[in-house]
């Protein structure tokens, strides 16, 4: 199973690698204008060379569906990746540049997104936290890739260690496994400082029991913070089978279980996982509606979206869900 | 063995070549080259570059409308059929039905005598009740098998097909090879329209391009299919009751005989009539207002009711919207969508339906679910996309 669920990380990866590729990312609304993420586009490339040296097969995985990527998917990744990226951006500014701040990225696998917060955050710590299998092949891909490299200021791992630098921390940990989890996360974060977490696509793998005690672990071991979490929903009105059939699927085509997907079904029991926190929770259909129309126009132009009923389908059942706690 | 089962299977047999494991590929690394760079295509190869090499341009001479040659020497009277071509077209077709593809040089025949069905028919094909009307299938073959089990077996039941006979689902080349067979041997018992993606430009986009390269290893077959799909006639009419077509209404066409002088012999146009009836839908708001999907426009009840009433009709039959139930009607009856392939993209979770009209023009409609595809290898069966 865990191997599984890591291998989920090579899908999203691809997915990054088809929005940039066809032009969705980075949004230069959104992500270069208010995120400042210059050289997103540059940052991926590299890493995704780097990761050809590591291993063919995931470089080959990653990159396989490049020309043939459906807009539905694209316009999906796009409303992911640019939603929590402005989440995170609109925090990081609000707490400003004066206070240490640091950020759990927890099973954010290959995700990239510590690369322009650290440039753009000297106050910032990044913590990537996820399995050892993708961890090792993180630390590898970012080790050979001279940029990243030099940017990030790693130094040269020993032995079976990973890549670190001082304001970057790489750690393979199973989440399911709290004790371990606690310790591993408490020699590198500092558990006075503001913090954010991220979970995206992550909650939806972890049993109930694991994923509601690794939520309260954390907003209470955290002084102040915030959660940042996107995942699917299974849908709650009586006719919707999208849950179901995406459970069938994942099971029958590869093995994979969401356990949770048809309990937290709505966006209601979905934020009430971080109960009692403040929490406001949006679908991504609500967040597309929201894009302004040049945006659209642009996206439009990338590629023909022949149809919107089946992006809301989908996008109703996946939700983006923010939290807050304590004084920050 | 490795548990990515997401890959069609000619994927998951180099990834079987390639070794599973993440060490493997290191030491392979450099004395497997070749196999590496197979599975790697011809993406990144420059460093620091995402550019790659388009498979084909559609500047490319070849990628000319009419470049197949399946309408080259078009006969100047209908096909009519002999002993050996109704044969021929019989052994096709229960092939077909089992999902096997025909040869490059069997559709090359297939579409040479479909061209010389379809040049003959109107813009505005006339067709009589009792006719079962069907929407989108987009490729998915076993619940077009389905829908015949639901329906009746065809020349019994009179079909009408609505378009999208292609593109999304896995079996776009069975699909369509299936219900072109079914057209030239059965010509006035099955129908079937252009919807918009019947088209060179969408299918690129949406799978059907890919589908064939993949089963044919080259895109002649996408020609000689898009170059058909030039020919498929546009509406159809009921009785002079029900005006059926994929999409709907266009402000440039206020009465059916406007459609009869449009001249349909070509790539869906990108604007005007003829790209509107491949891609409007009715809408709440009233009179005509700007697509949202780019192409065609949204129109009111009251554009429906004066269409309807200008031209003596009861109803427009359309499809081209997914619904959940499989059919909706809108604007007070006066417009009915049908969607006939359930569980769209094999994720939707919708159910589909036909409508059938009896001879005494009484609707009725049959819903359907999934067929199950029993006996279907799971290593076939990509995935289907998820944000994972």
């Amino acid at each position: 199973m865990e191997r599984v669920v890591q291998q989920t990380d090579y899908d999203a990866l691809s997915c990054r690698i088809s929005a940039i590729y066809k032009g969705y990312l980075p949004s230069p609304c959104y992500q270069l204008a208010k995120c400042g993420y210059m050289g997103y586009k540059e940052i991926h490339m590299d890493y995704i060379n780097g990761l050809k040296h590591v291993s063919r097969r995931i470089h080959g995985k990653v990159t396989r569906t490049l020309q043939s990527s459906y807009p539905v998917m694209n316009y999906g990744t796009y409303l992911r990746t640019v939603s929590i990226d402005l989440e995170l951006n609109g925090i990081l500014s609000k707490i400003g540049k004066d206070q240490r701040v640091q950020i759990l990225d927890l099973g954010g696998g290959s995700d990239l997104r510590m690369v322009p917060l650290l440039r753009n955050y000297p106050n910032l710590k990044f913590v990537d936290v996820d399995y050892s299998e993708s961890t090792k092949v993180k630390s590898k891909a970012l080790w050979e890739t001279q940029g990243l490299r030099e940017f990030l200021k790693l130094q040269e791992p020993q032995g079976d260690q990973l890549v670190r630098s001082d304001r970057y921390e790489l750690i393979s940990c199973d989440l399911n496994d709290l004790n371990q989890t606690s310790v591993k996360l408490d020699k590198v974060t500092d558990a006075d400082v503001p913090t954010i977490i991220i979970t995206e696509c992550v909650l939806c793998y972890m049993t109930q029991d694991a994923s509601q005690k690794l939520i309260e672990y954390l907003i209470n071991h955290y002084k102040s913070g915030h959660w940042v979490s996107y995942d699917p929903i299974g849908g709650s009105s009586e006719n919707d089978r999208f849950g179901t059939i995406m459970q069938a699927n994942l099971r029958d085509s590869r093995n994979l279980e969401m356990p949770t997907l048809m309990i937290f079904n709505s966006k209601e029991k979905y934020a009430n996982r971080f109960a009692p926190l403040q929490t406001s929770i949006q679908d991504m259909w609500e967040l597309f509606n929201k894009i302004p129309q040049d945006e659209i126009k642009r996206l439009k132009s990338l590629q023909f979206l022949d149809e919107l009923e089946e992006l809301k389908v989908m996008q109703t059942h996946y939700v983006f869900c923010k939290s807050q706690w304590g004084n920050v | 063995m490795d548990m990515d089962l997401d890959v069609p299977m000619h994927d998951a047999i180099e990834d079987q070549q390639l070794g599973p494991t993440l060490d493997e590929d290191r030491e392979t690394n450099s004395a497997d080259n070749s196999a590496g760079s197979t599975n790697a295509g011809n993406v990144g190869q420059t460093p620091g570059s995402l550019e790659i090499d388009e498979v084909e341009d559609l500047h490319d001479p070849d990628f000319k409308p009419g470049s197949s040659g399946i309408a080259d020497q078009k006969s100047a009277k209908p096909l009519e059929l002999t002993n050996s071509t109704i044969d021929q077209l019989d052994k096709w077709i229960e092939y077909l039905s089992k999902c096997q593809v025909l040869s490059e040089e069997e559709v090359a025949r297939l579409c040479k005598m479909a061209v010389d069905v379809l040049q003959f028919e109107e813009n505005v094909q006339p067709i009589n009740v009792p006719v079962t009307i069907c929407g989108d299938v987009h490729g998915q073959f076993h619940d077009l098998i389905e829908l015949f089990k639901i329906g009746g077996p065809c020349p019994d039941t009179n079909y009408l097909f609505m378009g999208d006979y292609v593109d999304r689902g896995y079996y776009s080349v069975e699909t369509v090879s299936l219900l072109v067979a079914m057209k030239v041997r059965y010509p006035r018992r099955i129908t079937i329209l252009r919807g918009n993606h019947e088209s060179r430009q969408i299918t690129q986009v949406y799978g059907f391009y890919d589908e064939c390269l993949r089963k044919y290893g080259s895109a002649t077959v996408w020609k000689m299919f898009t170059d058909l799909f030039d020919y498929f006639p546009i509406t159809a009419l009921v009785d002079n009751k029900i005006f059926c077509l994929h999409g709907g209404l266009s402000p440039m066409v206020e009465t059916v005989d406007q459609v009869r002088e449009l001249n349909r012999i070509q790539e869906v146009p990108h604007e005007g009539p003829m790209c509107d009836l491949l891609w409007s839908d009715p809408d709440d708001r009233g009179g005509w207002g700007i697509s949202p999907r780019g192409a065609g426009f949204t129109f009111g009840q009251d554009i429906s009711e004066q269409f309807n009433h200008t031209n003596d009709l009861s109803l427009i039959a359309r499809a081209h919207q997914l619904v959940m139930e499989g059919y909706a009607w809108s604007h007070q009856q006066n417009v009915v969508t049908i969607f006939s392939a359930p569980n769209y993209c094999y994720r939707c979770g919708n159910q589909a339906a036909i409508m059938e009209v009896d001879e005494n023009h009484n609707r009725q409609f049959l819903q359907y679910e999934p067929s199950v595809r029993p006996g279907e290898p799971t290593v076939s069966r990509k995935t289907p996309d998820y944000f994972l």
